[in-house]
C-alpha cells in the first residue's frame, strides 16, 4: 500500500516536471527569440540623442563631499553590478566621458607629445592677469597671453622647482592618453616684467569686497613661489575650455539636467578605471572639483562634455608641494590604520612610514617597488572605485600596460624637467609600478582577449597577461578554458591549455594562443567546422555567441565577448 | 488520469517558479517594452524618458546645511565667532561669543566677551590690520577689561604647599598696541609694542589670604597699579605654524620693561623660549620639546607684585599642577611630548613636564623641579588646535586640561 503510493506521488512528481519542461522549452524558446544582440553591437560611440542646453552650473561643496565620502561612501560596499556603458565585447565605447585612444590603436610619439595640446602654445612675450585665482591656496591666476588667448597660470611650490609644473604636464598626456578628456596644459614662462593687470581685474578682500588688482597683489602671488635661476618662473598655463562651464561631475549618481546622463558615473567603466589609473599615476585628489561639465553647443543642441580638469596632483607632488607621506596608501580619515596606530601609540607601523623613497624633489615621494596596486588609496573614498570590478580592472589594466617604456619616457619627457634624474626617476617608477598593476590585474580574470575565429574551426585568442608577460618576472601558468556559447546553449569549448609560457619569450612566441574547437553543449551538437571560414551559420551564427572565459578555481566564467 | 490531473494543478505553479527563475538569468532579462532594434535606440530610449523629467540639481537637506556651516566658516565677512579666552589660567569653563567685521578690505574689528562658571569675565575689542609695511607686518590694537574672582595664590616661593591655596580677586583694563614683523617674510620674527595696563587686586573677603598677608609681606597686597609697558621680541620661526606644527623650530627672546607711573613696582622681565619639533620615521611620532625661562630685574627700591610674577601650574605649563601653583621672580619650564599621528586630524601625546620658581636666576637649575606627565589627546587643523584634552598626573595630583590652542 505504502509501495503504491509512493509510486504513486513518484509518477505524479515525473509528470508535473514532464508537463512543465514541455509547456516550458517552446516558452523558452519564445523569450530567447527576444533580440538580445542587435544590429550595430558592438556600439562603438554612445549616443547623445537629448538637447542639455538647460543643464545649469552647480557648485559641489567640498566640505560635503568629503564628510560624505569619509562617513557615507566608505561604509558602502560594492554591488557586484557590471560596469553599465560597456559594449558587447567588454570595451567602453567614446563618448562624452572618454575616447578611445591607447589600447585601441596606435599612438604615435608625436601623439604622445602632444596630447590634447592642439592649439598654439601660449606666446609669453606678455601677460595681462584678468582674474585672481578662484580657490586652492597655491599660487596662480587667470591671465591672457601676447596671442590674446586666455590660460590658468600655476607655479611650482618653492620648495619643488619643476615638481608641480612637471606632473600637471606630463599627468595630462598620460591621462589624455587613457582617453580621457583634458584640459591644454603648456609649460611656458612668466617675468615680472612682463606682467600687466587688466583694468577689470579685481581681487576679492578679506572684508569679502572686490577691488582693483594692484601690483602689490601680483607681488603677493608671486613671493609664493620662487624664479628660476634665469630670473623668469616657470609655469603652467591651461586653456580655457570651450563652453559654459557647469562646475564638477561626482563620481556617483547623474546629473538630474542633463538627459544624455543615464548611467550612474559608479557604474560607469572609465570611471571605475580611475582607480587603476589613478594607483598608476599616484592620482589622489578625486574632489569634483578637479573635474569639469563644460555645456557646448552645436546645431542648435546642447551637449555636456566631462573634463578630468586637473590631474596635476599625481606623482608624489601637488601644487603645494610634496604629497604627504601617506597620500595613495590610506584615505586621509581611515578608522582602522587610526585606531591601530592610537592604541599602539604608533608603533603598528604603516606601510608608508618604512618605505624607501628616492630623494628626488620635482617628482617628491612616488615610489615603484613598494608600491601595492590592491592597497593604493585616493584622499577619500570613491563610490565609482568601491563599484570596480575585476572585469573593470582588467580593462584598466591592459590600457596601463599598453604604454610601453618608450612611450612612457615620451611622455615624462613632455615634463622638460631641469634635473634629468627626475625624469629618469619618473619613468623608472612609472615602469615599475606599470608592471604591478599587470601582475595584480592581468590575471584576477582570465585574461583571454581578442576572441576570433580562424579557417581551420580553430579559435584564436590572446593572453593579455602573456602579452605582457614581462612585467611577471617568473613564468606565469594560465588555463584557458573558452566556452562558446549561443542562447544558454553550449556550442562548443576549447581544450585545456596548460602551456606554460616563459616570460622570454612568452610575449611574442604566446602572444596568440589557440585552442580547438570542438563539439560540445547540452544538446550534442555537431561541430562540423573543419575549414570553415566563417563558422557555418546554422552552427555558429554572427549573433547570439557569448564567449566565457573561466579562471581555474573560480566558480563561474565571465564573459568576455558576445555579439 | 489521476496523474494528469495532479499534473495540470502543479504545471501553472512550477511554470510560474521556472519562468521567474529563469527571468533572473542575465541571458533572459525581459527585453523592454519599447525595445528598440539597435543598441543606440534602447540608450535613446532612456534619454528620451529622461529628458522629460530633468530637473536642475538641488542639494538635500543636511548638504544644505553643511554648505551653510562651511561657507560661514570661510567666509571673511562679518560674523559671530566662539569665544573661550578666560580671564585668567584656572578660571574654569568659559563660555563666550564674539563679533567680528571688517571696517576696511583688509582690516578686522573683533569684539569679544566671555565669562566663566565661577563668573570671572573678560571682555576685548581688537582691531587688526594685516599686509602693513608692505605685506610684512600685521598691526593689532586691543583694549580689554577682565575680572578674575578667586584666583589661585600658593605663596611666593618654589617650597609652597599645595594645601596652603587661598585666593584673591582682580580687574585689569588694558590697552595695547602691537606690531608684528617678518622681514624677510619668512622665518625672522620681529614684535614691538607698547600697553597701558590698570591692575586692581583685592583679597577674597573672609578669606585665608586676607589673614594670611599683609601688603609687608608680600608685595603688591592690595595695590592699584598703573603700567606703561614697552616690550620686544625677536625670534627665528620656521614652524609652519605657531598653533600646530609637525617640523620647525621657534627660538625666541622677549624683553618687557613694565614702568610702574605711580608706585615703587617697576621692574624688567626677559623670557627666553626655545621650541623644536623633531618629525620621526615620516611624522609616524614627532618629538616635540620646549624650554622656557623667565627672569624679572628690579631696579634699587622697586619690586615685582606679586600679581605679575612668572607663574608654573596651569594646562599649557606645570600640567600635573594646579593653575597658578606656583610664582616667584624667574621660572624654568621644561616639556617633551611624544606626539603620535593618529591621522591627518587627530593626535596622542605622551608628555613630561618639569619645572621650578626660584627668587635667583642662579638658582634655576636641574634640581629639585616638579615634575608631571600624562597623555593628551589633540585635534588639529593643518594650522590650529582647536580641541585639546591633557591628563596630568603629579605628586599633587590628578589634573585635566582643556584648552582649545597647542600647548607648545
Amino acid at each position: 500500500m505504502s509501495h503504491s503510493n509512493s509510486s504513486s506521488t513518484i509518477g505524479r512528481r515525473t509528470a508535473a516536471v514532464v508537463l512543465v519542461l514541455c509547456v516550458l522549452l517552446p516558452l523558452a524558446s519564445v523569450r530567447t527569440a527576444q533580440p538580445r544582440f542587435f544590429a550595430d553591437d558592438p556600439l562603438a560611440l554612445e549616443p547623445e540623442s537629448q538637447d542639455a542646453s538647460g543643464a545649469q552650473p552647480v557648485d559641489i561643496n567640498l566640505a560635503f563631499d568629503l564628510t560624505r565620502a569619509y562617513f557615507v561612501t566608505s561604509r558602502r560596499e560594492s554591488t557586484g553590478v557590471r560596469a553599465g556603458n560597456v559594449n558587447t565585447v567588454d570595451e567602453v565605447p567614446d563618448s562624452s566621458w572618454f575616447g578611445n585612444r591607447i589600447g585601441a590603436r596606435a599612438l604615435s610619439t608625436d601623439d604622445l607629445v602632444t596630447g590634447p595640446n592642439v592649439n598654439p602654445a601660449p606666446d609669453p612675450s606678455t601677460w595681462t592677469i584678468l582674474r585672481e585665482k578662484s580657490s586652492g591656496a597655491a599660487a596662480g591666476f587667470t591671465a591672457r597671453d601676447a596671442g590674446g588667448a586666455t590660460w590658468f597660470v600655476s607655479f611650482d611650490a618653492p620648495s619643488n622647482p619643476d615638481g608641480a609644473t612637471g606632473a600637471i604636464v606630463v599627468a595630462t598626456k598620460l591621462f589624455w592618453a587613457l582617453g580621457y578628456n583634458q584640459v591644454e596644459n603648456h609649460l611656458s614662462e612668466l617675468r615680472r616684467e612682463n606682467l600687466r593687470i587688466d583694468p577689470a581685474a579685481s581681487v576679492k578682500r578679506p572684508s569679502g569686497r572686490r577691488t582693483p588688482m594692484t601690483d602689490d597683489d601680483v607681488d603677493a602671488v608671486l613671493a609664493r613661489a620662487k624664479p628660476g635661476l634665469n630670473g623668469a618662473y616657470r609655469i603652467t598655463a591651461g586653456r580655457a575650455l570651450p563652453g559654459k562651464i557647469l562646475g564638477g561631475f561626482r563620481y556617483e549618481g547623474t546629473r538630474p539636467d542633463d538627459p544624455n546622463d543615464v548611467v550612474d558615473h559608479e557604474h560607469r567603466r572609465e570611471l571605475r578605471a580611475l582607480r587603476v589609473f589613478g594607483a598608476w599615476t599616484n592620482l589622489t585628489d578625486m574632489k569634483a572639483g578637479n573635474t569639469l561639465d563644460t555645456l557646448e553647443t552645436a546645431g542648435g543642441r546642447g551637449r555636456i562634455r566631462h573634463y578630468l580638469q586637473d590631474v596635476g596632483s599625481t606623482f608624489g607632488i601637488g601644487a603645494n608641494g610634496p604629497h604627504d607621506w601617506s597620500e595613495g596608501r590610506e584615505y586621509v580619515v581611515q578608522a582602522g590604520p587610526a585606531l591601530r596606530r592610537l592604541f599602539t601609540l604608533g608603533f603598528a607601523l604603516s606601510p608608508w612610514q618604512t618605505a624607501h623613497y628616492e630623494s628626488v624633489p620635482a617628482v617628491g615621494p612616488f615610489d615603484g617597488d613598494a608600491f601595492d596596486a590592491q592597497g593604493w588609496r585616493p584622499r577619500a573614498p570613491v563610490l565609482a572605485y568601491t563599484e570596480m570590478r575585476a572585469d573593470d580592472g582588467f580593462w584598466a589594466a591592459r590600457r596601463v600596460v599598453a604604454f610601453s617604456d618608450e612611450s612612457i619616457r615620451t611622455a615624462v619627457s613632455t615634463g622638460r624637467y631641469t634635473d634629468a634624474r627626475a625624469a629618469s626617476h619618473l619613468a623608472h617608477v612609472l615602469i615599475a609600478r606599470r608592471d604591478h598593476i599587470a601582475r595584480f590585474y592581468l590575471p584576477a580574470i582570465n585574461p583571454v582577449v581578442d576572441v576570433a575565429f580562424e579557417p581551420g574551426g580553430w579559435l584564436v585568442f590572446r593572453n593579455a597577461a602573456v602579452d605582457h608577460a614581462g612585467a611577471f618576472g617568473a613564468a606565469p601558468l594560465h588555463r584557458h578554458v573558452v566556452r562558446l556559447r549561443q542562447r544558454h546553449q553550449r556550442l562548443a569549448r576549447t581544450r585545456r591549455d596548460d602551456r606554460r609560457h616563459d616570460a622570454a619569450g612568452g610575449a611574442g612566441r604566446s602572444a596568440r594562443c589557440r585552442g580547438r574547437v570542438r563539439a560540445g553543449g547540452p544538446l550534442r551538437r555537431p561541430c562540423r567546422t573543419p575549414g570553415l571560414e566563417p563558422p557555418g551559420r546554422e552552427l555558429l551564427p554572427p549573433r547570439g555567441i557569448r564567449v566565457e572565459a573561466r579562471r581555474p578555481g573560480a566558480t563561474a566564467g565571465q564573459v568576455i565577448a558576445h555579439g | 488520469m489521476s496523474m494528469c490531473s495532479t499534473a495540470r494543478r502543479a504545471a501553472p505553479v512550477a511554470i510560474a517558479v521556472i519562468v521567474g527563475a529563469l527571468s533572473a538569468l542575465p541571458g533572459y532579462a525581459q527585453a523592454p517594452a519599447d525595445a528598440a532594434d539597435t543598441r543606440a535606440a534602447t540608450i535613446v530610449a532612456q534619454q528620451t524618458a529622461k529628458a522629460t523629467r530633468l530637473a536642475p540639481y538641488e542639494p538635500g537637506a543636511i548638504e544644505a546645511l553643511v554648505k551653510e556651516v562651511s561657507e560661514h566658516l570661510t567666509a571673511s565677512e562679518v560674523k559671530w565667532h566662539p569665544y573661550y579666552d578666560t580671564a585668567y589660567n584656572g578660571a574654569g569653563f568659559t563660555l563666550g561669543a564674539g563679533y567680528v567685521f571688517h571696517p576696511g578690505d583688509f582690516d578686522t574689528l573683533d569684539m569679544s566677551a566671555a565669562m566663566s562658571f565661577t563668573k570671572s569675565k573678560r571682555a576685548e575689542v581688537e582691531y587688526r590690520l594685516p599686509g602693513i609695511l608692505g605685506r610684512r607686518g600685521v598691526l593689532t590694537v586691543l583694549g580689554g577689561w577682565r575680572e578674575g574672582l578667586g584666583e589661585s595664590f600658593f605663596g611666593i616661593g618654589p617650597a609652597t604647599s599645595a594645601t596652603g591655596r587661598t585666593a584673591f580677586d582682580f580687574r585689569q583694563s588694558a590697552v595695547s598696541s602691537t606690531i608684528d614683523l617678518r622681514p624677510n617674510r619668512r622665518a625672522v620674527v620681529l614684535m614691538g609694542g607698547v600697553e597701558l595696563q590698570h591692575y586692581e587686586q583685592r583679597p577674597v573677603t573672609g578669606s585665608d589670604f586676607e589673614q594670611s598677608y599683609t601688603p609687608e609681606t608680600l608685595p603688591g597686597f592690595g595695590a592699584t597699579t598703573d603700567y606703561v609697558q614697552v616690550h620686544g621680541t625677536a625670534a627665528i620661526d620656521w614652524r609652519p605654524a605657531e598653533d600646530y606644527a609637525r617640523r620647525g623650530g621657534y627660538y625666541g627672546v622677549t624683553a618687557r620693561r613694565y614702568d610702574d607711573t605711580s608706585g615703587p613696582f617697576s621692574f624688567r622681565r626677559v623670557d627666553y623660549e626655545v621650541v623644536q619639533h623633531v618629525p620621526v620615521l615620516r611624522d609616524a611620532w614627532v618629538l616635540s620639546l620646549r624650554g622656557r625661562v623667565e627672569t624679572t630685574y628690579t631696579s634699587e627700591g622697586d619690586t615685582v607684585p606679586f600679581f605679575i610674577l612668572p607663574t608654573l601650574g596651569s594646562g599649557s605649563t606645570l600640567r600635573g599642577f594646579a593653575s597658578m601653583r606656583f610664582r616667584d621672580r624667574n621660572s624654568l619650564l621644561l616639556s617633551a611630548e611624544w606626539r603620535v599621528l593618529v591621522n591627518g586630524f587627530v593626535d596622542v601625546a605622551l608628555f613630561y613636564d618639569a619645572g621650578k620658581v626660584a627668587e635667583r636666576r642662579a638658582d634655576l637649575d636641574f634640581k629639585q623641579l616638579n615634575k608631571d606627565y600624562g597623555v593628551g589627546f589633540r585635534v588639529h587643523t593643518f594650522a590650529a588646535t582647536p580641541i585639546r584634552v591633557d591628563f596630568a598626573r603629579s605628586t599633587e595630583g590628578f589634573q585635566v586640561a582643556f584648552a582649545a590652542s597647542a600647548v607648545f
